[in-house]
């Protein structure tokens, strides 16, 4: 890198606006993947775009990938309302949804809300979501940047005295091109219809899918591949504020998970008519009981059937496997995904289920606690996986956090899914019991280095009581972001600064799948990707699959939908939105 | 206890006195009866009659300790001896009698004579008699070595004097680093890590060369899950002290921690050859052998793992680990098998537990 450039980042300091013209002597050295060209510029005047001059900064190394960027108008703020009862939930919210809710090609906002917490709680429990301090909100992505909310104009302002927000998932249920909204709770869970004219309606008790007890993570997917998408919804634990615990003696702390009897995740299926069917019984699911918090979805053994893997809390992992006919096998420790290497449970929070290594198969990462290492599940092949936290360096990364919301993306567009993290400590003084333990963490920002992870500077320079994190690529810009949520406190963006490689962004449209293609598979220049929006921890992703392309210019593209149907489109341009239909033949 | 057993040699001494005589029998018979306060009227009566009846003193003193009322036991047990100062059981008695009422200084020579070792390293305990305490602690273990209350007196004991030497050397040096390290080794203990951090520093740059330090910062961070500066600590305490076992395991483990197999399988198999068979270097022996591809290597150890330590959860890992190997090269009933041996262990003796 030219010393020169050092002065060049001297004068970007402090300028802004998309395209600026930055004079400066120095020699423009620019490196491009896996090519030797270098062009010099020496002693003249150019004109520089942002974007050329950032992706030199970010080769730098002194410029992080992500600016924390203010979110003009977003108001929200977290409401987990802590108490000194230590009520469980207090410390398990937010969702949020990256999400674009009427179809201006913009990522609107959802963020879930936990709800008010009394002096005393007690069955039945009240949580005062009719104030607005404790609704849930939306917030629409105006085309300078900025956010409206739109909350009560579409129809989301009041989510139900009883229910204590958790998480958010979205999906095209009814295939009518409009994103619909899932929120889960402790209490009942609301399924909210999209309009389509920026309105949303509760269809909770016709579509019947309220559950209860205590939902966290959810996620649509097309089980029966059936061409729509059914419901998948984890359920932590048998607790109520009557029956909550206080531990750690003279510390005062949320109790651990095992401290509360395990229950059991829901399943629904999709009759396609607007309505639901709670299968979790016959379906296999009811019968494992766990602790679960996330969950993700991909065909882990290429049987043409999307899979579930869900993160358990203080115990093994479990691996749903998709027998193809209505029904699943909880398969983990059979897999070698249920534990760690040394047979020991997992503090299961987050998960993903993409394919990090590039490999084709999907594989499984799992956050957790500190004294335990964030679990790497590799897909071997064959329905198994190896545990290979230590093989990939997230060892040294991340034995001493905690991870919430999680996400496998490529952040620098170099060709491999790097990983990002939302951290921080379950119990809010647990710095006093264990100095080298921290309540607020930085989040983790670890750059894929050909399936060894290496830690970079995430740009976020105050620790965060973080939870959730979605991604997306918010400003349209070929670069993925961040939305992390933060308790009790406003959600954080993190803008991808960008750079000089390329991209690729595909929409799928379905037909004879789900319109939203969930489930789909999609390789891109032997990248994989199965086309999803759950993940990470109670939050829902950007439903556009991204690809990073490095320094290639065209992609070769090939889907496999859950239809079967198979799509090869062959040098497709790079750094370009591409919509691709599901060829409706057989 | 030991005064049940003085009963019945008291019983045969001659008495001074048919009257005295008579009382004390009957004080005997009601010991038979486990009835204590006859018993305490019987003997009373007879050192009434013959107040010179030692043996009725001790009896009487003998009662008051059934009873649990040491205080009164002292007074007749003190007479036993003016009448009978070589009578041993009256020391052993009248030693825990003080003893029981906090008058240790005063219990000691009695305990002594009688060569009480446990009750004496109790009262030495609290006379600050730390060094004897505990080397009595020692002998009465030789004689039952799993007396829980003996077990934990001495471990009591040793704290004490531990605590109590490092106090003396704060005092003293407090700016030596062996000042510096025992105060770090107390946060430590403490979990307060960065304080630890500091004073090992200190110590370090007082006596570099000093055998333990580096290893013990090397823990410091790797509590703090500090990774690559416990691995240069471990580092350097093996250079120090190239034969030392520990250093080299736990520099293994801080390698392997970190992704870096073929170096900790070298320091682990190093440290395994300095102090073969331990458990915990071969296990992590096994893991460092099974992320290089040295399937051979990671099925031996894994192996005798479970031979050295058979039914612990160490052994369930073991089991668990070989089930992973056996898996990744397509042994169906091997790993069947290691995987039905793990999940016996975890029936009975619970789940591995995470750090």
């Amino acid at each position: 890198m030219c010393d020169e450039l050092l002065l060049c980042i001297s004068l970007y300091v402090g300028l802004t606006g998309l395209e600026f013209v930055l004079a400066c002597f120095c020699a423009s050295e620019r490196s491009e993947q896996g090519s030797d060209t270098r062009r010099a510029t020496h002693g003249m005047f150019r004109r520089y775009t942002r974007r050329d001059f950032l992706s030199v900064a970010a080769l730098a190394a002194a410029t992080p990938i992500f600016e924390v960027k203010p979110l003009r108008g977003i108001d929200f703020i977290l409401q987990n309302s802590p108490t000194p009862h230590k009520y469980l939930i207090e410390t398990m919210p937010g969702g949020a949804a990256l999400f674009d809710y009427n179809n201006d090609g913009l990522l609107d906002i959802f963020l879930v809300n936990g709800g008010k917490i009394g002096n005393s709680l007690h069955v039945p429990e009240s949580f005062d979501r009719a104030t607005p301090r404790y609704w849930n909100r939306l917030y629409r992505q105006n085309h300078d940047g900025s956010f409206t909310d739109v909350t009560e104009v579409a129809g989301l302002a009041h989510a139900g005295n009883g229910n204590y927000g958790m998480g958010v998932a979205v999906g095209d249920y009814d295939n009518d091109g409009y994103s619909d909204l899932y929120v889960t709770s402790y209490g009942k869970n609301i399924l909210y219809h999209n309009n389509g004219d920026g309105t949303f309606t509760d269809v909770t008790a016709k579509a019947g899918v309220a559950g209860g007890g205590w939902s966290v993570s959810a996620g649509f997917f097309d089980f029966d591949n059936d061409g729509h998408l059914d419901l998948f919804v984890t359920r932590y634990m048998e607790w109520d504020a009557d029956h909550n615990k206080i531990c750690g003696g003279d510390w005062h702390t949320y109790c651990p998970p095992g401290a509360f009897p395990p229950t059991t995740c829901l399943l629904y299926r999709n009759r396609g008519d607007g309505t639901f069917e709670d299968v979790s019984e016959r379906s296999g699911i009811a019968a494992k009981k766990g602790r679960a918090l996330g969950v993700a979805f991909a065909d882990y053994d290429g049987d043409g059937f999307t899979d579930i893997f869900v993160s358990n809390d203080g115990m093994q992992q479990y691996l749903f496997h998709n027998n193809g006919d209505g029904t699943f096998k909880e398969c983990a420790l059979e897999s070698g995904a249920a534990l760690t290497s040394d047979g020991k449970g997992l503090s299961g929070m987050g998960t993903v289920f993409q394919d990090y290594d590039n490999d084709g198969r999907p594989d499984v990462l799992v956050t957790v606690l500190p004294r335990e290492l964030y679990g790497l599940y590799h897909n071997d092949g064959a329905g198994l996986f190896s545990y290979q936290s230590l093989e990939t360096g997230l060892g040294a990364l991340t034995s001493g956090s905690s991870g919430w919301g999680v996400g496998l993306e490529d952040f620098d567009n170099d060709g491999w899914k790097d990983l990002f993290v939302a951290q921080s400590h379950v119990l809010d003084n647990v710095q006093q019991i264990d100095a080298s333990l921290h309540y607020k963490e930085l989040p983790l920002l670890a750059l894929n280095r050909s399936g060894r992870f290496e830690r970079a500077d995430s740009g976020v320079t105050a620790p965060l009581a973080a939870r959730g994190a979605a991604f997306g690529d918010i400003n349209n810009d070929g670069w993925m972001d961040v939305l992390i949520t933060t308790l009790g406190g406003p959600p954080v963006l993190l803008l991808n600064r960008g750079g000089s490689q390329h991209w690729l962004s595909i929409t799928l449209r379905g037909t004879r799948s789900n319109r939203d293609g969930y489930g789909a598979i999609v390789r891109v220049n032997g990248q994989t990707r199965t086309a999803t929006s759950a993940g990470s921890y109670v939050c829902a992703n950007d439903k556009r699959l991204h690809f990073g392309l490095g320094s290639a210019a065209k992609a070769a593209v090939e889907i496999l939908w859950p239809s079967g149907a198979k799509q090869v489109l062959k040098d497709v341009r790079a750094d370009q939105f591409l919509e691709v239909r599901e060829p409706e033949g057989s | 206890m030991i005064h049940l057993l003085l009963f019945g040699l008291l019983a045969g001494q001659a008495v001074a006195s048919d009257a005295a005589a008579e009382h004390l029998r009957a004080g005997l018979e009601a010991r038979k009866q486990h009835q204590v306060d006859v018993e305490i009227a019987e003997f009373r009566k007879a050192t009434e009659l013959d107040p010179g009846l030692a043996d009725a003193f001790v009896n009487l003193g003998a009662a008051y300790m059934e009873k649990h009322d040491y205080g009164s036991a002292i007074n007749p047990l003190k007479r036993a001896l003016e009448l009978s100062p070589d009578l041993p059981v009256a020391h052993q008695y009248l030693g825990y009698a003080l003893l029981a009422q906090g008058y240790a200084a005063e219990a000691i020579p009695h305990l002594e004579r009688v060569g009480a070792q446990d009750a004496l390293g109790i009262a030495q305990i609290e006379t600050g008699q730390l060094s004897e305490a505990v080397a009595n602690f020692n002998a009465a273990l030789a004689q039952r070595p799993d007396d829980p209350d003996l077990l934990y007196y001495l471990g009591h004991a040793s704290g004490l004097l531990s605590k109590s030497a490092i106090d003396m050397l704060i005092a003293a040096h407090p700016d030596s680093a062996r000042a510096h390290q025992a105060l770090a080794e107390n946060y430590f203990v403490l979990r307060q890590m960065p304080q630890a951090e500091k004073e090992y520093q200190e110590a370090l740059r007082l006596r570099p060369e000093l055998p333990g330090l580096h290893l013990e910062l090397g823990k410091v961070y790797a509590n703090s899950a500090q990774w690559p500066k416990a691995e240069a600590e471990f580092r350097a305490e093996t250079k120090l002290r190239p034969g030392n076992a520990e250093a080299a395991y736990r520099l293994g483990a801080a390698l392997l921690q970190q992704g870096k197999a073929t170096e900790a399988l070298e320091e682990l198999k190093r440290a395994n050859d300095r102090k073969p068979d331990m458990p915990e270097t071969l296990y992590s022996l096994g893991k460092a052998a099974s992320l290089s591809g040295d399937a051979q290597t990671a099925e031996k150890v894994w192996t005798r793992v479970i031979e050295l330590e058979k039914e612990t959860s160490l052994a369930a890992q073991a089991h668990f680990g070989l089930a992973a190997l056996y898996r990744k090269q397509g042994k169906v009933q091997q790993t069947r098998h290691e995987m039905q041996e793990f999940q016996r262990l975890q029936s009975t003796i619970g789940p591995p537990r995470s750090e």
